[in-house]
């Protein structure tokens, strides 16, 4: 793709989001959403591979579908209650269309379907632009609807997301597949606190955008899509190897690691705030997921083969990747627990 | 008045029928057109006839020659058109789930849904849509700036996505 094009391309990707961010009009926001789907699409079929452009077409489809809902609501929302702000929006009907097409542009689990599908068509640059930039300004504009939105809607979104997340992912063989139902997962842990505590979600969400981006910077710099070249990966770079194994056990939320962070708060606040049958359905559907990442574990680096190896690892040239943000959102995606008290105090909305 | 918008208003839903239907691009184009002409219908009935005029220049005139392009490109020898069998079926279930609304909303909705802009207020010099293109064109500038930025990506989309001969995957030819 042409360089300028290209600059075009990712200005108006933040243009988009800071827009929605910055917006308190329901238009705006729209814009600004449709401004982001727009611009990532050239993004994206940048391939021109058959797959690429199925994936494309799928996420332009939902993508529009959504918006079309946003503005629908918003307008049924203006027309009952006269009233444009985000902040307004209190027409029972509105807010769940709402809630429901915000879901539909994060792929939340009753309409999920397009985000395992689509992600599995792009590069891993794409990718990890699509399930960590994309996510910020659906998002913001959910953070601020939160409060209107009926509870039992999101409690059972956010534990059916949190069971697909973890149930999808069981048998797949494609890392980008199961990096999607990794992302539908937490998704719904976002959404089930997202009424509690905002800023837990918030935490939640920062803390997956650290560790999602450091499993697919890993992941590129591998360059492997499936579990058996990851399988061999270790003769590449070892000792990524071995952090890979760290990180993969951090987005399953294993204790002395930075992922245990959020589902250990959102686990102590529902509890606090008297859901503890959700905190424990919760708590039992992240193990679907723990299963998967561990299977990803066990193929990278927890096992050799039961014969002597006929490979040695290659001789090293200079890496051509640079691998300076992977090292660093690996450092952060591992070790970012003791600070949790800092975390909390600081986030706070 | 009422006997026109009320053609006009069922013109519309006829017209969205036989789009939603899914015939052969032809056809679906031209019930595009109807659609959208007696849209304009409607927007001049309910007071906004500026906004009406607008809509009927840009929509029809800018969009018609992406429906013939895309036409032209799905050319095929027989067409389906609404009396075919697979789209007659979609003709009679929409049209019976739009009846079946319309009865469900008949009694108390269709009197109190049509006010026409700027009806009961004093004589003014200005309507409602042409004062809402002055304020558009002074508060709203940022948004206009906007709006126009995101024209020029979209063609920059659109070029990016189409370009090529060999990689165009997105072409019927």
């Amino acid at each position: 793709m042409n360089p300028y094009v290209l600059t075009i391309l990712l200005s108006s990707l933040g243009l988009g989001t800071i827009l929605t961010f910055a917006s308190s009009h329901w238009l705006l926001a729209w814009m600004g959403l449709e401004i982001n789907t727009l611009a990532i699409i050239p993004i994206m079929a940048q391939q021109s591979h058959p797959r690429a452009i199925e994936a494309t077409t799928k996420y332009f489809l939902t993508q529009a579908t959504a918006a079309a809902m946003i503005l629908f609501a918003s307008t049924t929302n203006a027309w009952l209650v006269g009233e444009w702000e985000i902040h307004q929006l209190s027409h029972p009907l509105a807010t769940t269309t709402v809630m429901l097409a915000l879901a539909l542009k994060l792929g939340l689990a009753p309409v999920h379907f397009w985000l395992p599908e689509v992600l599995q068509g792009l590069e891993l640059t794409t990718g990890l632009i699509l399930s960590t930039w994309q996510k910020l300004a659906p998002f913001a504009l959910m953070i601020q609807v939160a409060p209107t939105i009926n509870s039992s809607l999101l409690i059972a979104m956010g534990l059916l997301s949190t069971l697909v997340g973890g149930w999808g992912g069981l048998n797949q063989t494609q890392l980008r597949k199961i990096l999607a139902y990794s992302s539908i997962a937490h998704l719904g842990w976002m959404v089930l606190i997202l009424q509690y505590a905002p800023s837990l979600t918030l935490l939640s969400l920062f803390l997956y955008i650290i560790m999602t981006s450091s499993a697919f910077l890993t992941l590129k710099t591998n360059n492997s899509l499936t579990i058996n070249t990851l399988a061999t990966s270790w003769t590449k770079s070892p000792t990524l190897a071995a952090l890979t194994a760290l990180v993969l056990l951090s987005l399953g939320g294993l204790p002395p690691l930075s992922g245990f962070m959020p589902k250990w708060l959102i686990l102590q606040e529902l509890t606090k705030q008297g859901l503890p049958l959700s905190a424990t359905l919760a708590a039992m559907t992240a193990l679907l997921s723990l299963y998967f990442y561990l299977r990803l574990c066990y193929a990278m680096t927890l096992t050799i083969y039961p014969n002597t190896l006929t490979a040695t690892a290659p001789w090293r040239l200079n890496f051509t990747l640079i691998t300076l943000p992977l090292s660093i959102i690996t450092i952060l995606a591992l070790g970012l627990l003791p600070l949790t008290p800092a975390v909390t105090t600081l986030l706070t909305l | 008045m009422t006997y026109i918008v009320s053609l006009f208003l069922l013109g519309l839903v006829l017209g969205l029928v036989a789009v939603a239907s899914n015939p052969a691009p032809y056809f679906a184009a031209l019930g595009l057109v109807v659609a959208a002409g007696v849209g304009c219908g409607v927007l001049v009935g309910y007071g906004g006839s500026f906004l009406s005029l607008v809509l009927f220049l840009i929509y029809l005139g800018g969009m018609l020659v992406v429906f013939a392009y895309s036409a032209a490109l799905a050319a095929e020898p027989f067409p389906e058109s609404w009396g075919d069998r697979s789209v007659l079926g979609y003709v009679v279930v929409y049209t019976v789930g739009v009846m079946l609304v319309a009865g469900w909303f008949w009694s108390g909705w269709y009197e109190t849904s049509w006010v026409v802009v700027d009806e009961f207020k004093e004589f003014s010099v200005l309507r409602g849509d042409t004062s809402g293109v002055a304020l558009m064109y002074s508060y709203g500038g940022g948004m206009l700036i906007v709006c126009a930025w995101v024209l020029l990506l979209t063609l920059f989309v659109v070029l990016e996505l189409t370009r090529g001969l060999s990689r165009g995957a997105l072409r019927a030819v």
